[in-house]
C-alpha cells in the first residue's frame, strides 16, 4: 500500500529473528557465518525441491491433494538435510573442540552447541519469510494492495506475513530441539520435529477451503506455541542438569 | 569454579575477520539494489553508450540469439581493453612510474565520486524534487570528492571514512554498470571472471605479473584496496586461527631476509570505464581484484598451529612454512579484497535486482557463498586468488536456477497459501 506498509509487513515476518538476531547472534561472528550457511542450505534445498516439481506446475488450483503430496515430498526431503546437518555439525563440534585445546581455551560449553543450533534454525527461519514472504513483498510498496479469493477478509501480504512469522518460530527451535535430540539420543524429541514440520505443513492445507484461514493460522501458531514450549522446557531441563552437574564437581 | 566468571568460549571471536569483509560487501550491494529500485523503475530506459557496448547496442526487438552474439561482441572488446591497460599497467610499474600511477588513480576516484556521484545525486534531487540551489550543490560535491580523493590515497584519515568512501566510490560504478542492456551485462560478468580466473593464475597473465613485481620490490601496487579493520588479538594467542576458514597466512619470504614484508599478494588492475551520456571519455577506475591475505601471527604461535592433522591438504603447506618461519614477524592481520570485487559483485546483484527481489536474496547468498568459498581456497593454496570466478559463477547459477525453477514453485505455492 505505501513504504510504510511494506516495512510493516517485512517486520510482521521477520521482527523477532531481527531483534534475535540482534540480541544473541550479532555478537559472535561464528553464529553469523551459521546463520548465512543455513540460510544458504535452505535455499538450495528449495531450488532442488523446485527443480523436481517444474515439470508438474502449474497445479490445479481447486484440487488439494497434489499440494498434499507436495508438502509431504518437501517437508520429508528437508528433514533428511535436517539429518545430514546434524552430522556435518558434529564434525564441526570435533573441529571446533580441537581448535579450542590448541589455543588452550575451554571447549564448547552448552550454551555455545544450543547457539549454534539456535542460529542455524535461525537461517532456516529466516530463508522461509524471505522466500516465502518477503519477495512477494514488492508490490505492497507500491498505491494498492492485493487480496486473495481465498482469504478475502485480510489483503495477501498480511496472511502471509502472519504464516512467515508462525514459520519461522517453528523453524528456529525446532532446530534446537533436533540438535539436542540427536546430542542425547532422545527419540522423542527426534520424532517431534518432523512431526511438528509436517503438521505444520498440512495445517496450511486448511487454507484451501474458502475461508479457511479464519481456521488455519489460528492452528498454526498453536503448533507454534507448542514448539516454543517444548524448546523451552527442554532448554531448561538440560541447563539446570549441567548446572547441578557441575555443581557437584565443587 | 567457573561459574559466575566464565573464561571466554572461541566462540566469541571465530571468523571476525571475515564478518569484518562481508559486512562492506553486504553494504555496498544493499546500496546498489536501493539506487536500482528507486531510480530504475523503467527497464528499457536510453541505453547507455559506453565502451562496454561499441560493438553492438542492444534493442528490444532482436531474437535472443542475436543479442546474445552481441552481448559476446561486446565482452570480448571489453575484455580486450581490460587486457590492454593492465599490460600499460603493468609495463607502468615495471618502469617504476609509480608516482604517474597514484596521480592517476587520485584523479580517476575525484572523477567517479564528482561526476559520477554528481549525476546519481541530481538523479536523485530529480525522482524526489529536493529543494537545493545550484552553488550549494557543486560546493558540496566539490568538497565531498576531495575528501575522497584524500581518505582513499593519504591514510591519515580515520578507517572509518576511509572504508565509507571505498564503498561509496564501488556504489558508484557498479551502479552506472547496471545501466547496460542486460544480456551485455551478464555475458560480460562471466566474461569478466573468466579473464579474472586467466589474469591471475596463468604464468603469462598480466595479473600475476603485477604480483610478482610488486613482491619481488616489496612495493605497494598502487591501487584501490579494501583493507578490514586488523583484528586486535584479544590475548597472547592468534586470533586468525579459524578451524573451518583456515587462513594460515605465511609470510611471503624475500631474497633479503632484513626486510619485514608482510605482503602475500595484492593485485591491482587499472581498468577503463568509459560512462557518459554524451561522449566516451575514458575515466578510470582501479579495480583490484584479488582477494589477499596480509596477516601473520606471533612467532611463538606458528610452532604450534600446523599440528592439527584433520585437514591433510595443509600439512604440505605446513611443513613448507614451518622451514620458512625461522624469523617471524608478528602483525595484527587484515583481509584485503580489491575494489573491483565489490563492483562486480554489486552489478550482479544489481541486475537481478531489476527482475526480482527473490533473485536478489539468491545472488546474495551465491555471492557470499562464492566469497566464503574463495577465502578458504585462500587459505588453503596461500597464493594470489581472483576473487571473481567462484562468486560470479555461483551468482550467475543462482539467478538463472531461481529464475526458471524457483520462482514459479514459491509463487505457486504462496498464492494458495500452501506453504513448508
Amino acid at each position: 500500500m505505501t513504504v510504510a506498509a511494506g516495512i510493516g509487513y517485512a517486520l510482521l515476518a521477520l521482527g523477532p529473528s531481527l531483534s534475535l538476531f540482534i540480541s544473541v547472534i550479532a555478537k559472535k561472528p561464528f553464529l553469523i557465518l551459521t546463520v548465512l550457511a543455513s540460510t544458504l542450505l535452505w535455499l538450495i534445498s528449495l531450488i532442488v525441491l523446485s527443480g523436481v516439481w517444474r515439470a508438474f506446475l502449474p497445479l490445479k488450483s481447486t484440487t488439494w491433494w497434489p499440494y498434499a503430496i507436495l508438502i509431504i515430498t518437501s517437508v520429508g526431503f528437508q528433514e533428511g538435510l535436517r539429518v545430514l546437518l546434524w552430522k556435518a555439525y558434529k564434525r564441526l563440534e570435533d573441529i571446533l573442540d580441537a581448535f579450542a585445546d590448541r589455543v588452550s581455551k575451554p571447549r564448547l560449553f552448552l550454551t555455545d552447541k544450543m547457539q549454534i543450533a539456535l542460529a542455524g534454525g535461525l537461517g532456516h527461519g529466516v530463508a522461509h519469510a524471505v522466500f516465502f514472504c518477503l519477495s512477494l513483498l514488492t508490490p505492497a510498496f507500491g498505491p494498492a494492495t492485493f487480496f486473495v479469493d481465498r482469504c478475502a477478509q485480510i489483503p495477501f501480504f498480511l496472511v502471509s506475513a502472519q504464516i512467515a512469522l508462525a514459520f519461522v518460530t517453528i523453524h528456529t527451535f525446532s532446530m534446537v530441539i533436533a540438535f539436542n535430540g540427536y546430542a542425547q539420543g532422545n527419540k522423542v524429541d527426534q520424532y517431534f520435529v518432523p512431526a511438528i514440520h509436517l503438521v505444520a505443513g498440512m495445517v496450511t492445507l486448511v487454507n484451501f477451503a474458502s475461508g479457511g484461514c479464519v481456521i488455519g493460522i489460528p492452528i498454526l501458531y498453536l503448533v507454534a506455541v507448542l514448539t516454543l514450549i517444548h524448546c523451552g522446557k527442554m532448554v531448561f531441563r538440560r541447563l539446570t542438569e549441567n548446572r547441578s552437574r557441575q555443581g557437584n564437581f565443587q | 569454579m567457573a561459574q559466575n566468571q566464565r573464561p571466554t568460549s572461541i566462540l566469541d571471536s571465530l571468523g571476525e575477520e571475515i564478518i569484518r569483509i562481508l559486512t562492506p560487501v553486504s553494504i555496498c550491494m544493499f546500496l546498489v539494489v536501493i539506487l536500482v529500485s528507486i531510480l530504475n523503475t523503467d527497464s528499457s530506459s536510453s541505453p547507455v553508450s559506453s565502451i562496454a557496448t561499441i560493438a553492438y547496442s542492444e534493442t528490444n526487438s532482436d531474437s535472443s540469439w542475436d543479442k546474445f552474439v552481441g552481448a559476446l561482441l561486446n565482452s570480448l572488446v571489453f575484455v580486450a581493453v581490460v587486457t590492454v591497460v593492465t599490460f600499460i599497467l603493468v609495463l607502468l610499474f615495471y618502469l617504476r612510474c609509480t608516482k604517474f600511477l597514484k596521480l592517476y588513480m587520485a584523479f580517476s576516484s575525484f572523477v567517479v565520486l564528482g561526476f559520477m556521484g554528481g549525476e546519481i545525486v541530481l538523479l536523485l534531487i530529480e525522482k524526489f524534487n529536493v529543494p537545493i540551489d545550484i552553488v550549494t550543490f557543486l560546493v558540496v560535491l566539490y568538497n565531498f570528492a576531495v575528501v575522497g580523493v584524500l581518505a582513499v590515497f593519504m591514510s591519515k584519515v580515520a578507517i572509518l571514512v576511509t572504508q565509507s568512501y571505498l564503498v561509496v566510490i564501488g556504489m558508484l560504478v557498479a551502479y552506472w554498470f547496471t545501466l547496460l542492456p542486460e544480456w551485455t551485462t551478464w555475458v560480460l560478468l562471466v566474461a569478466l571472471a573468466l579473464y579474472d580466473l586467466a589474469a591471475v593464475l596463468l604464468p603469462v597473465g598480466p595479473l600475476r605479473l603485477l604480483v610478482e613485481l610488486a613482491v619481488s620490490r616489496d612495493e605497494d601496487i598502487p591501487a584501490l584496496v579494501y583493507e578490514a579493520r586488523p583484528v586486535t588479538n584479544h590475548d597472547s594467542d592468534s586470533t586468525s586461527n579459524g578451524v573451518i576458514q583456515r587462513r594460515v597466512w605465511r609470510e611471503r619470504r624475500n631474497v633479503s631476509p632484513d626486510l619485514a614484508n608482510n605482503m602475500n599478494s595484492s593485485v591491482s588492475n587499472s581498468n577503463s570505464v568509459g560512462i557518459d551520456h554524451n561522449d566516451t571519455i575514458l575515466a578510470g577506475a582501479e579495480e583490484g581484484r584479488v582477494v589477499e591475505g596480509n596477516a601473520e601471527l606471533s612467532a611463538p604461535l606458528l610452532d604450534h598451529r600446523m599440528t592439527d592433522n584433520q585437514h591433510r591438504q595443509e600439512d604440505d603447506a605446513s611443513s613448507e612454512s614451518l622451514l620458512l618461519e625461522g624469523i617471524g614477524l608478528g602483525s595484527t592481520g587484515a583481509i584485503k579484497l580489491g575494489l573491483g570485487d565489490f563492483i562486480f559483485y554489486s552489478v550482479l546483484v544489481g541486475r537481478a535486482a531489476m527482475y526480482d527481489f527473490m533473485t536478489v536474496y539468491a545472488c546474495y547468498l551465491a555471492i557470499i557463498a562464492g566469497l566464503g568459498i574463495t577465502l578458504m581456497l585462500l587459505a588453503l593454496y596461500q597464493k594470489a586468488l581472483p576473487a571473481l570466478p567462484v562468486s560470479i559463477m555461483l551468482g550467475v547459477l543462482f539467478y538463472i536456477l531461481t529464475r526458471l525453477l524457483l520462482e514459479v514453485f514459491v509463487v505457486q505455492c504462496s498464492l494458495n497459501l500452501v506453504m513448508f
